[in-house]
């Protein structure tokens, strides 16, 4: 084809080069499309206060917060920075900040960091100031954040979310079944993975997986430790509940779980594949907010019932951090104070996903009057949630409390470590407990040996 | 048949199934980035869909995108200079280093680069904040970055200076030049393909980089692009996935012409020192 004319890749990359200067001078002059967010261009607030949270899984939440908090820093002279970051990386920039001795001056996690007692405040006082108009602190959150060893608040949980099951009512009433035993979840695990909708439990380091095998474990009469925090993993109980999700998860799950992230369940539930999942109400939000054809058929229920009852975990427990090293202890406690004060507005604005930590910030019977007026259906699926609140949801170490100890053996995902290994056929339940059930006591016995267990 | 066509005709029987396997992903986040997010998760509208551009509106009217992809090309070319600086005189110098002390020192430097920056990003996270006060700075990751840049790029500069024969330098050297007018002037200049190769592989490295990146950056306008895209468009479980593939597929577009314009180069960069 002598006529052509062939472009060669100079000419090309010129020719590309031009049209992306072209197409940035034009956009530049667009004020919204280079022009890049707002900018402080002076400052003139006295104090300054830094914070570290997560993004919220209910956007609404969030949309709440920051202008909650800048309206908090104009009314207290001072200035108010929050960076929300994704859950998974709050441990790893915790770890960072302690080791740098610098950082946030309030540090939010999902879970109590207990291992940073020493790097932490007392938080007493704001427990008790808060206390004075809010009611008691929840035995949840006492638990969660309490050292009973050392006698220290290491943190102040504002909020903490139960942890329903979630599943489809239309593929389960297809398969003629109810997951309100973990008995029946599993016999009817088979049917829904046949039909292409297999149960969704993670077995993967990571939060979600962690909650619900720790709370599977709770139901089958299995704890980490006892109510004086000593290791108590060991048991026949242990080697049952590891073995029957072993079952659980050749007959119904996929081998996806072993790799899962937090969001993984969600992701799983959203894309119309998962029958059931453990997690909190985001899960059924999300598909409301998203209009996903199924959304209507989302039933919450408490965790279902094993062989030692139903004991569920909170899904998070929000657990705020002040460091020794925090530039601004005093804005940081007195923004804490008022952040808890207005816990009732926290609830309505998460969407009934965080729950408060103080006694009369807001009630459980005022929750399940608003649950009940929630539009979404079925109508009034989300008063149950109280209900999980009050009666099936426990701390992280129940029946004991957190402690550096505990903390260490959840934050290294043992537990799911113990399950995937036999669920892989890498080893016997009794290998398996008894493998984690080593490397617990020694975590234990270093934390005793320190004198914070 | 002649033979001209079926050498064509094979030859395009191997390339147009790889080119469409690569160009999938590109395909996919075009595709992805013009859904509206309740249609994402409908296997019913994986191809037939409501086209939108609210995503692409999204990234740029309520993100700080823009100013993450400048961060990510400053810090990128900012490192790619100081790697350059450091590694091909170092490079050039352990390749001509003879005997075991140029190969243990090269085998060293190596070793430095296969340390995990998951046991080095909580004593980097201390120096950087309490030695040289560079928290929540671009300059963090510029100073941090070259610790994984430069043992890589002089290791491969390394194997590609040996491959240039002592004896063009000594030409050089006779006929009046200096050592370093030799390096300038002949070895530099030969060594062109491996440079380049240096180039780009450093500059993906920086752009990928996501935990020092994480780490030691906090306000919003200060990240990369590797952290900004999932901070800001993941809300917890939600992932806005028009939006994630909108703000990965443009830069995308201009990397793959890079990389397609210096193809040839580049693969001789890399093959460059396996044959002597």
């Amino acid at each position: 084809m002598s006529g052509e004319r062939r472009i060669s890749r100079r000419e090309l990359l010129k020719k590309a080069g031009a049209g992306a200067a072209a197409v940035g001078a034009a956009g530049a002059g667009a004020p919204f499309a280079f022009a890049g967010p707002h900018k402080y261009t002076g400052r003139w607030l006295s104090g300054n206060l830094s914070a570290i949270t997560w993004v919220h899984f209910v956007p609404s939440y969030d949309a709440w917060l920051d202008p909650w908090a800048k309206q908090w820093g104009e009314a207290n002279d001072v200035q108010v920075n929050i960076e929300h970051i994704n859950n998974t990386l709050l441990d790893t920039r915790a770890a960072a900040e302690v080791s740098a001795q610098q950082g946030h001056d309030l540090f939010f996690n999902l879970h109590p960091m207990a291992i940073y007692e020493d790097q932490v405040i007392d938080h007493k006082p704001i427990v008790q100031e808060v206390a004075r108009t809010q009611g008691a602190y929840m035995p949840i959150a006492q638990a969660s954040t309490y050292n009973r060893k050392t006698k220290k608040y290491f943190a102040v949980s504002d909020s903490y979310v139960p942890d329903p099951v979630v599943w489809r009512y239309d593929l389960w009433t297809g398969v003629g079944a109810e997951p309100n035993t973990w008995e029946n979840v599993l016999k009817a695990a088979p049917k829904l993975k046949k039909i292409g909708h297999p149960i969704g439990i993670g077995q993967s380091q990571e939060l979600d997986s962690n909650m619900a095998l720790y709370a599977f474990l709770m139901c089958f009469g299995s704890f980490l430790q006892d109510e004086h925090n000593r290791p108590s993993l060991d048991t026949k109980n242990t080697v049952r509940a590891v073995n029957f999700m072993a079952q659980m998860y050749r007959v119904g799950e996929d081998p996806a779980i072993f790799a899962w992230n937090p969001a993984s369940n969600n992701q799983y539930l959203y894309s119309g594949t998962a029958s059931l999942i453990l997690n909190a109400i985001s899960a059924t939000r999300t598909p409301e907010q998203l209009h996903l054809p199924f959304s209507d058929s989302l039933y919450i229920w408490p965790i279902p019932a094993g062989p030692h009852g139903r004991l569920g975990l909170e899904h998070l427990m929000g657990c705020w951090n002040i460091w020794k090293f925090s530039q601004n202890k005093e804005n940081a406690m007195k923004f804490l104070v008022d952040l808890l004060k207005a816990g009732k507005q926290a609830t309505i604005q998460s969407q009934l996903y965080n729950f408060p930590t103080f006694a009369k910030t807001f009630p459980f019977e005022q929750i399940r009057q608003l649950a009940a007026k929630d539009p979404n259906k079925p109508h009034g699926k989300y008063t149950v949630l109280t209900t999980i609140a009050e009666r099936y949801t426990h701390n992280i170490g129940f029946p004991g409390t957190m402690n550096p100890a505990m903390d260490e053996v959840f934050s290294t995902f043992l537990i799911p470590q113990m399950f995937a290994q036999v669920s892989q056929g890498k080893m016997s339940a009794a290998q398996s407990v008894a493998s984690i059930k080593s490397q617990v006591n020694a975590i234990y016995k270093k934390w005793e040996a320190r004198g914070a267990v | 048949m002649s033979l001209q066509w079926r050498h064509r005709l094979f030859s395009y029987g191997v390339v147009v199934p790889f080119a469409i396997v690569l160009a999938f992903p590109f395909v996919w986040m075009a595709v992805t980035s013009l859904k509206p997010q309740n249609e994402v998760f409908d296997p019913a509208h994986t191809w037939s869909f409501h086209p939108t551009l609210a995503s692409w509106g999204f990234l740029f009217h309520h993100t700080a995108y823009v100013q993450w992809l400048e961060n990510s090309c400053f810090v990128g070319v900012t490192v790619v200079i100081i790697t350059l600086a450091i590694a091909m005189p170092a490079g050039y110098a352990l390749a001509r280093l003879a005997g075991r002390v140029g190969r243990s020192l090269g085998v060293a430097i190596f070793l430095t680069y296969l340390v995990p920056p998951t046991l080095l990003f909580l004593p980097l996270s201390r120096v950087v904040a309490q030695y040289l006060h560079l928290s929540d700075r671009l300059w963090a990751l510029i100073v941090v970055y070259p610790s994984f840049t430069i043992p890589f790029a002089v290791w491969l500069l390394m194997g590609f200076f040996k491959s240039i024969p002592q004896e063009l330098e000594d030409a050089a050297l006779i006929d009046g030049c200096s050592r370093f007018g030799a390096l300038v002037r002949i070895v530099f200049p030969i060594s062109m393909p491996g440079i380049l190769t240096v180039v780009i592989f450093t500059f993906s490295l920086v752009i990928n980089e996501f935990l020092y990146a994480i780490t030691f950056i906090s306000s919003s306008t200060n990240r990369t692009l590797t952290v900004g895209v999932p901070t800001d468009l993941i809300r917890g479980d939600l992932f806005n996935w028009p939006g994630i593939m909108a703000a990965i597929l443009i830069p995308s577009i201009p990397l793959a012409l890079v990389y397609n314009a210096f193809l040839n180069r580049f693969i001789a960069g890399f093959t460059g020192g396996a044959f002597r």
